[in-house]
């Protein structure tokens, strides 16, 4: 049993910064535009929390502080992407070279250094169930609040009309901006929302998953939430499912690793990527499915006519 | 010391070679001339770990020196093709020394030492050395062994987590001396193993550490470059081995002892000899003895009798009368690889692939 609480908490928790970054990119996307610097507003975020929480302000601060970093450095790609038009991969590209060095000038002072962890609430009474207790009521705020932002982002994108300005921007911008909606300004909106919540899945790293500050320690996830995206075909409920295969996986092969399973570690270590590709281009291999989700005008760049 | 981004370093250089331009490259450096020597590191310099230790052999070169010395530094050379520049400019700015940290130095290493026979090349963790390249590596082993002797005396579950990189003999070997060493105060003591097959992740490595403390394991000894095992075994309250550096500070109390790297020896040494014109390639593997591999102080909650016997056991591998690799050694098909009163050669020290008895865990 206990065992199996390692596992599934194990798989919430590494999940946790993939669906934040994932979602984040999800409304960018749903608005036609696509940026390909979530690594780096990451490294900016996770960096930034760090270096506020180790100036001793409090953790409520270095986390808001973190997705304000994420925000601005994704105005970077904006004015690039939005305001000049240049090309959204490279500008995205370039963003995610620009917040590496970014944040490993930002860390230069604290690598590696000791410091204060987000941890885990103590919900009264709920916390101590046995068993429902560990596995759902002992997270840090941060895993909590992820899923309120799936829910909200499930809701704003489906059910509100802001939400579905933001869909038909990103299928038709001319014809949105025929009709008088500011295309421009919104996918602005998408794109900082994106960088702040981008800048959130780096201040989990940072901040709760390994509390310390060290160059680069994204390690790749801002690729693999990206990817997510993707394959989860747009779909809010399939990235959530998507990050928790995704991180399920990386904790089974662990553990098969270290019961000493028959199998080389290199052929374990690529099982999580292996799993995740293959389940999600199963489910989502139906061509109306996809056709109906897929944002059309993505990476296209946009001019309102004069 | 100019601590350098690659910016400045370029700057620096392009000055130096202006201010060169007369003097002739391929004289040895006198006894009165001021020495210039630099360094390469392949991450920054932070507060622990492999880059900070090597950094510390550099402070040594200064101390020991003084203004007879001038030191450049650049960090965050990782990959051979920009590493190979940095070199070539280090070598042409008038650096008489250079000194490269990382494996993946050594291809860049040799192609320009051959293009600049005047001046003296060392490189850490390098495996073929040349006529004006050197090349120095610790004994990681030993620190393990003695900190396996430690972790026998406190685990209760008899049960250690190793994590790795990757499976190469230079981690392979220090995972099973640590057994080894466990073995020596309880032969029951088993070790599991995950590599995360990445250099650098400490999320994965977080989640690595985790996993073994699912399992069961009360100590944890991760061999990579940052203190994330250290930080979680402490936080799930089991005892954690550091490596390089001291992680005691990451450890909330349960950082038994750390295998530290003290190079300070092999830098100062190079520095001193290249400064009389002494200096004569060589290959150094070193490790307790020389001072290179060093343990940091032990937690006290060890029982003394666990405390005497490392010291015994430290006291003994420096004495040569205890080899972490004495027979009998054998695998995990129980077929026996040192017999009794022998011990592992070299070459099978340094080309381990496979794992001891005890050990729990599968090599490709």
């Amino acid at each position: 049993m206990d065992l199996f609480i390692a596992i599934f908490t194990g798989t919430i928790i590494a999940a946790t910064p993939l669906i934040f970054a994932a979602l984040g990119e999800l409304v960018v996307e749903k608005s036609g535009v696509l940026n390909l610097g979530i690594e780096g507003m990451m490294l900016v975020g996770a960096a930034v929390g760090v270096w506020v929480s180790y100036a001793g302000l409090p953790m409520p601060l270095a986390i808001m502080s973190a997705a304000a970093a994420g925000a601005l450095a994704s105005l970077l790609f904006g004015v690039l992407a939005l305001t000049f038009l240049t090309n959204q991969y490279a500008a995205g590209l370039s963003l995610t070279i620009f917040g590496t060095g970014v944040s490993a000038v930002i860390g230069k002072g604290f690598g590696s250094a000791p410091i204060d962890a987000l941890i885990p609430l103590e919900i009264p009474f709920l916390t101590e169930i046995p068993v429902i207790g560990p596995l759902f009521f002992n997270y840090d705020p941060l895993v909590y609040f992820s899923f309120i932002m799936f829910g909200l982002i499930s809701w704003f994108l489906y059910k509100t009309k802001a939400g579905l300005v933001v869909r038909t921007i990103g299928e038709s911008p001319e014809s949105s901006h025929a009709i008088g909606y500011p295309v421009i300004k919104i996918r602005y909106l998408a794109v900082m929302f994106g960088g702040a919540m981008a800048g959130l899945g780096g201040a989990y790293l940072s901040l709760a998953y390994t509390p310390l500050w060290v160059e680069n320690m994204t390690a790749g996830k801002g690729w693999i939430s990206l990817a997510l995206v993707v394959f989860a075909a747009w779909r809010p409920a399939r990235i959530l499912f998507g990050a928790w295969l995704f991180g399920s996986m990386t904790i089974l092969q662990l553990q098969g690793q270290a019961l000493g399973i028959s199998l080389p570690s290199e052929v374990l270590s690529s099982l999580p990527y292996i799993a995740t590709i293959v389940v999600l281009v199963v489910i989502s291999k139906n061509w109306q499915f996809l056709a109906l989700n897929f944002p059309t005008s993505l990476a296209k760049p946009f001019r309102p006519a004069e | 010391m100019t601590n350098s981004s690659r910016r400045e370093f370029l700057k620096y250089s392009a000055a130096a070679g202006a201010a060169l331009g007369s003097t002739s490259l391929s004289n040895l450096a006198m006894a009165d001339e001021v020495l210039k020597v630099g360094a390469v590191y392949v991450s920054p310099v932070s507060e622990i770990g492999w880059t900070k230790q090597h950094s510390l052999g550099v402070d040594a070169i200064k101390a020991a020196l003084g203004n007879k010395v001038e030191v450049t530094t650049i960090d965050s050379i990782f990959k051979p093709q920009d590493a190979e520049r940095v070199f070539r400019e280090m070598a042409s700015s008038g650096n008489k020394l250079i000194f490269g940290t990382s494996f993946s130095h050594g291809t860049p290493m040799q192609k320009v030492a051959k293009r600049f026979p005047d001046v003296a090349f060392e490189h850490c963790a390098g495996i073929k050395h040349t006529k004006n390249l050197g090349t120095f590596e610790a004994k990681y082993f030993e620190g393990t062994y003695l900190a396996g002797v430690a972790a026998g005396h406190v685990s209760k579950s008899a049960k250690i987590g190793f994590i790795g990189g990757f499976p190469i003999p230079d981690i392979v070997g220090p995972a099973n001396a640590l057994l080894l060493g466990a073995q020596s105060v309880n032969p029951d003591m088993t070790c599991s193993v995950i590599f995360l097959n990445s250099w650098f992740d400490p999320g994965k490595e977080k989640e690595a550490a985790n996993t073994l403390i699912s399992q069961g394991c009360d100590v944890i000894c991760s061999m990579t470059d940052t203190a994330t095992g250290v930080q979680v075994a402490g936080q799930k309250d089991v005892w954690s081995i550091g490596y390089a550096s001291d992680m005691s500070q990451f450890g909330n109390g349960k950082h038994l002892t750390a295998f530290t790297l003290d190079w300070s020896s092999v830098y100062v040494n190079a520095a001193k000899s290249v400064a009389t014109g002494t200096w004569k390639t060589s290959e150094r593997w070193q490790g307790l003895s020389e001072g290179v591999v060093k343990m940091s102080p032990l937690n006290t909650d060890i029982p003394a009798a666990g405390k005497a016997e490392v010291k015994k056991a430290q006291a003994a591998i420096i004495a040569g009368s205890l080899h972490p690799f004495a027979g009998e050694v054998k695998d995990q098909a129980d077929k026996v690889r040192a017999a009794a009163g022998g011990t592992l050669s070299t070459s099978d020290i340094r080309g381990f692939n496979w794992f001891v008895k005890g050990m729990v865990g599968k090599l490709g």
